[in-house]
């Protein structure tokens, strides 16, 4: 019965509270500065109370909107960054130029596109507050980005130039965005096990010079990595990625392994004239 | 043979090629071939010629040798130095914010202490101690906290628009400093304290070392955990008028916290758990009631003015 009586006042309360005027919510009474008159008391603190629960809903409603479309930025850089990645990994000995030409353009979309938009949505604000909304996102974007350049150069992108790449796209009158080294970290441990796929690939298609030289890239990384990861900040995530970075980095080891003990039985094969491929290879030679 | 050999040695101790050692293409085949064979050098001199052979094949063809070409940059001299210097940097970074955060976590660990000698002075009220004498012992601890808050802000002005990065490291003990302060204001007001009056107390500032609104609503959920005990040992000595008095601070509280939109977080957890907290003010009150316990005029007076 009392239970019932307090749920009937309290839905009357939230009727006080959506009704109430916003110009009563500015001049945010103080409770404590008007002890009174003793019965009135009561209504006059539970007014201020709404008035200061309003504020507080429309702050956390502002952050939850804003969230909600930083999660959105980010998983579309997502999406778009995996697609420059499938597009690196079409590359074979024939096509690179044309393959890495197309990459570019994808990237520097994502870029243009997604990446702007976060930018322009973080601007502003502190970086870090919602890291973890966006933190999946620039990862996969840094992913991306350094394994084009690793195609196309054979070096690791520095977060440096990352980070300039993003200046253009903020507001000159706000603090750029720039990303942090933890999620470059993380997405450079992403794109170990990128390569490995590369690598394999690579060897299946008879260049296992380029895999080798992928192996000791990612050998390196992985090196450079065991001291930088026990001071990160969260480091959780980061370990586990270092028991499947080292897990690439042996793969590639033991496919390089494996076509280098059987090497002397099926590479010169690859240059025999049987190969269909070898006709072909020799007129590109003679295009250029 | 024998000068190889030492390459190959020197190359496994330290796999990162040394910048004043010129590195030719052979030289890096030999090294990664006979990785594989090391403990064989009679392996090692066939592995030799078969080098030979694949390099003179890779070689024959422009394509590839293109690409191994640009494969081999990476572990040439200057690209695996900057690559060095880049990780070497972050390190760096990365230690200094390690310190920085032992230093946040100093003053964290001061907080919780603090606040735990505001808990016990608070946990008096149970033990029906007057008001005043509890409230006064435990205000003392206030401008302790005070103190604290500044040095925490002092330090994070270190690195301007970072605040949210090391927030983890306070956000647990301020939440129990704002459910005691808060507790503490309700003994001496029955009000609620709002987010600012906590800032103003603790001497924070929004502009700069502000108080996380988020952290703030958490830290008043807790404070309504402590609500249904002090009732309980109210009405155990005699005050019968606590219970209506609580109840309906109590209600207002859960009516302004279901104004919020929460996500499905943490404080949500917290604001469920609010709900058994005035259930329970409301069975002490409905049984300090029923009796005819309550003071009679009081009670229709309020329900007079929340009507």
């Amino acid at each position: 019965m009392l239970v019932r009586c307090s749920t009937a006042l309290q839905r009357f309360y939230v009727i006080m509270a959506t009704s109430f005027d916003k110009s009563t919510v500015a001049a945010e009474a103080r409770p404590s500065s008007n002890p009174a008159k003793k019965p009135r008391k009561m209504s006059t603190s539970a007014a201020a109370m709404t008035a200061a629960f309003d504020k507080y809903a429309h702050y956390l409603n502002t952050l939850n909107d804003k969230r909600e479309r930083v999660v959105k930025a980010s998983r579309d850089i997502t999406i778009n960054s995996k697609k420059v990645i499938f597009q690196v990994h079409r590359i074979s000995k024939y096509n690179r130029d044309e393959v890495l030409e197309k990459a570019e353009k994808d990237l520097a979309a994502v870029t243009d596109q997604y990446m702007s938009r976060l930018v322009k949505e973080l601007q502003g604000t502190d970086f870090w507050k919602l890291r973890r909304a966006y933190s999946p996102g620039v990862q996969e974007y840094v992913e991306a980005a350094t394994l084009y350049e690793f195609c196309k150069t054979g070096k690791l992108l520095n977060l440096e130039a990352i980070n300039a790449s993003l200046l253009p796209l903020s507001d000159p009158s706000f603090e750029p965005l720039q990303i942090n080294i933890l999620d470059y970290v993380l997405g450079v441990a992403d794109l170990t096990g990128e390569l490995m796929r590369l690598a394999i690939g690579r060897i299946s298609d008879g260049e296992l010079e380029y895999a080798k030289t992928i192996c000791r890239f990612v050998r390196e990384i992985y090196r450079k990595l065991t001291l930088v990861v026990p001071t990160m900040d969260e480091n959780y995530e980061m370990k586990k990625k270092m028991d499947t970075m080292l897990q690439s980095v042996v793969k590639i080891e033991n496919a390089c392994f494996s076509v280098h003990v059987r090497g002397s039985e099926y590479i010169p094969l690859l240059g025999c004239s049987s190969d269909p491929n070898f006709s072909f290879l020799g007129a590109q030679v003679l295009e250029l | 043979m024998l000068r190889n050999a030492f390459i190959v040695l020197s190359h496994s101790i330290n796999p990162n090629p040394n910048p004043n050692f010129p590195i030719s293409l052979p030289h890096l085949l030999k090294f990664s071939i006979s990785r594989s064979s090391l403990p064989n050098l009679h392996r090692f001199s066939s592995a030799h010629s078969l080098t030979n052979r694949t390099s003179r094949h890779f070689c024959s063809s422009t394509t590839q040798s293109s690409m191994a070409d640009a494969g081999n940059s990476s572990s040439s001299s200057s690209s695996s130095s900057s690559m060095e210097k880049q990780f070497e940097g972050f390190l760096q970074q990365l230690e200094q914010s390690g310190n920085l955060r032992d230093r946040i976590r100093a003053v964290a660990a001061e907080i919780e202490s603090s606040t735990r000698l505001m808990h016990s002075c608070l946990l008096l009220v149970h033990q029906s101690r007057p008001i005043p004498e509890v409230t006064a012992r435990a205000e003392a601890q206030i401008d302790v906290l005070k103190g604290l808050y500044r040095r925490l802000a002092e330090i994070l002005r270190e690195l301007p628009g970072q605040y949210y990065r090391y927030h983890g490291d306070w956000r647990t003990e301020t939440q129990t400093a704002i459910s005691l302060i808060a507790f503490l204001h309700w003994l001496q007001t029955e009000n609620l304290l709002v987010h600012s009056e906590v800032e103003q107390k603790l001497g924070l500032d929004s502009s700069e070392f502000g108080l996380d609104i988020e952290d703030y609503l958490i830290g008043i959920c807790s404070m309504s955990n402590e609500l249904p005990r002090y009732v309980v040992n109210q009405v155990t000595t005699g005050d019968y008028d606590c219970p209506r008095k609580v109840l309906a601070f109590l209600t207002d509280l859960h009516a302004s916290f279901r104004m919020l939109n929460l996500r499905n977080d943490f404080l949500r957890k917290k604001f469920d758990g609010m709900k058994y907290d005035l259930r329970r003010v409301e069975e002490v009150y409905y049984d300090v009631k029923i009796r005819g316990l309550a003071p009679i005029g009081d009670s229709t007076g309020d329900q007079g003015t929340q009507a």
